[in-house]
């Protein structure tokens, strides 16, 4: 409900420079690139070819030997990478049980709302703020140069609304389309909080949200708190499927990383920032496709620590089509390597800061190691099957990769208080729908490595309800 | 026939569909995407911008604060104000020595006259100081809200005492 109409309207010129690394003769480093690896990589394989006939191995054996070794390195990096996360994952959900803060310590916070074309959204994205358990806080949109009618609706919004405790402000922003990163900025700018809350658009959030997430910050080491992302659109093979993977994929590694306290991504849909931090940080950048994954590295960086809250929820719309999903993975896969690429100082430096240089070989361990594992593991046993006729070891494949992932599936689901049904998908998740995600990860991988220019996409919403 | 190789045929075949899935939505999105690259314009440093934001608060919203003082503290803090300022006021008076001083009434004698007693002239007649002009009247002529109203030398006063005013106006 709206209680003052009264709005004014006031022009303002918005800082619109960002630190952009200069990249002028990319396409010269790009041939020097491919020359170096090739020549080292036709080295290598002259040292194979000379020294092989003076070993005790063929090249037939040769081939076997290097399949057995990687396989079962594989398998060795498979099994230590998911028994870390659970252990990681499970010593933080007993801590935070135990030792999480009580509530008590409630700053003012502005959520900052970037919208482009979210019209069928963006109203029920504002009325679930209006619903939040807390009382200290204002919404400011920002409008990021929508050509649908996405700024009629918002105006309308503009105003006091009732709020579940108190009247809440609710202001707009209109700018002309600069992307995600400057609408962000420009509502981080004006607000004048201690907190801001950063979401996305055709994003809701759940009523204890922000009352859970702020109470960390009462620890003033702690520079920002990532929120858990959930499905919205469940009901589907397709979706059910993200959800499962929000939730075992995403969340659990999430928790083990706010074990340490270094989650190396804050989720768009819902990021809890000390305005400091961010300023610090210097701001969100739009020279990375994944600017929430920058700034985090930028953050942590800065020494400070982020932390995780599982019940802050924002529920979000999932891709309902595979060339949807792939758009959103590709672009997320390319953020994430431009993100490593702008960081790998700290990469190659653990003197910096060892805490990101672990996160920084994490990220780059998910997103460029992992998958092209995946792929080369799928593709021997289709080989093994089709060419040598060991039909048999697909399925023992499938079945082992099965109960891992439905063991994992099983405690995610048992600690998030998640919907039962969704265990089932964990049969068929790793080897058909995350072979997806991963094929389409190490394209986008070729694609960044050769410079090949891309585009923000914008998914079609259907503004579903939570 | 045996299950595991009817399984692991199975699986073969989603797994090749799989692989041939990704790859054929993968190229046919390049495809599609390649069709809207647009150029990318150089960003100017400053730009322009509406804001539209209410104008002023609410009357009684308060302005937000750094620290902010938990609702149900300010709640609970604002009824005890308010109960304390209505005691206050509410209180039954007492009738003040200097005030009430009852003038002689005139002896008349018995039986020769019928003593009239007058409600209205009762007070006058005992020398009452109370002002009738104080008490809230009605059209009909009788006070407003008089059934909560309670008559003392003071004139009509809201009858609700403070539970502790009794155990203060005895001792």
């Amino acid at each position: 409900m709206k209680i003052n109409q009264e709005v004014k309207k006031i022009s303002i010129t918005l800082d619109n420079r960002e630190v952009i690394r200069k990249d002028e003769n990319r396409e010269g480093k790009l041939i020097k690139r491919i020359i170096t690896t090739g020549t080292i990589s036709l080295i290598l394989l002259l040292v194979i070819i000379l020294t092989l006939p003076h070993t005790v191995l063929s090249v037939k054996s040769l081939l076997e030997f290097a399949t057995i070794v990687a396989l079962v390195i594989f398998l060795f990096v498979l099994l230590f990478r998911y028994f870390a996360i659970l252990v990681l994952a499970y010593l933080y959900i007993n801590e935070y049980t135990y030792k999480a803060p009580s509530g008590g310590y409630s700053p003012f916070v502005s959520i900052i709302v970037p919208v482009y074309n979210e019209e069928k959204v963006v109203a029920d994205s504002i009325k679930s703020l209006l619903d939040l358990d807390y009382n200290n806080y204002e919404i400011i949109v920002v409008n990021d140069g929508s050509s649908d009618k996405t700024m009629n609706v918002a105006e309308t919004l503009v105003g006091y609304q009732k709020g579940k405790y108190s009247d809440v402000k609710v202001s707009l922003i209109n700018k002309p389309n600069g992307g995600k990163a400057k609408a962000l900025n420009a509502g981080i700018r004006l607000s004048k909080a201690e907190i801001v809350l950063c979401m996305d658009g055709d994003s809701q959030l759940s009523a204890d949200s922000v009352k859970l997430a702020v109470r960390h910050f009462s620890n003033r080491e702690i520079g920002a708190v990532a929120g858990n992302v959930k499905v919205m659109n469940r009901g589907k093979i397709f979706t059910d499927l993200q959800a499962l993977e929000y939730i075992e994929g995403l969340n659990m590694a999430r928790s083990a990383q706010s074990f340490v306290r270094l989650v190396n991504i804050i989720p768009g849909p819902i990021g809890l920032f000390r305005k400091k931090a961010i300023e610090e940080a210097g701001y969100y950048s739009s020279d990375t496709f994944a600017e929430d994954a920058d700034l985090t590295l930028k953050i942590l960086a800065n020494g400070w620590k982020i932390y995780y809250e599982p019940n802050s929820i924002s529920y979000t719309e999932a891709p309902v089509k595979l060339q949807q999903l792939l758009k959103q993975r590709y672009r997320w896969t390319r953020g994430i390597l431009q993100s490593i690429r702008k960081h790998k100082k700290l990469l190659i430096n653990p003197s910096i800061n060892i805490g990101d240089t672990f996160i920084l070989w994490t990220m780059f361990y998910e997103a460029l190691i992992w998958p092209a594992m995946n792929i080369a593991a799928n593709l021997f046993f289709i080989i093994a099957a089709l060419v040598f006729g060991f039909s048999s070891l697909i399925f023992f494949w499938w079945a082992g990769l099965a109960l891992l992932d439905l063991v994992t599936a099983l405690y995610c689901i048992a600690v998030e208080k998640e919907e039962f049904r969704l265990v089932g998908y964990s049969l068929i998740y790793r080897m058909f729908f995350i072979l997806i995600i991963d094929i389409c990860k190490a394209m986008s991988t070729v694609e960044e490595f050769l410079g090949i220019k891309m585009t923000w996409g914008k998914l079609e919403r259907a503004g579903a309800n939570v | 026939m045996e299950l595991i190789p009817i399984l692991s045929t199975i699986i073969l075949v989603a797994t090749i569909s799989t692989f041939m899935l990704a790859v054929g939505a993968y190229i046919l999105y390049k495809v599609r995407e390649r069709k809207g690259i647009q150029a990318v314009s150089p960003q100017p440093s400053e730009v322009n911008a509406e804001l539209v934001t209410p104008v002023s608060a609410p009357s009684h919203q308060p302005l937000p604060a750094e620290r902010f003082i938990p609702q149900p503290i300010f709640i609970e803090s604002q009824s005890v104000y308010q109960r304390q300022q209505a005691s206050a006021q509410q209180k039954t008076p007492q009738p003040s020595p200097q005030k009430y001083i009852p003038g002689p009434i005139p002896y008349t004698g018995y039986g020769n006259q019928p003593r009239q007693y007058s409600g209205q002239n009762y007070s006058q007649q005992r020398g009452f100081v109370g002002s009738q002009q104080n008490i809230p009247q009605q059209e009909d002529g009788k006070p407003k809200d008089s059934k909560f109203m309670k008559y003392t030398s003071e004139g009509y006063v809201p009858t609700k005492e403070d539970k502790n005013g009794g155990a203060l106006k005895w001792r």
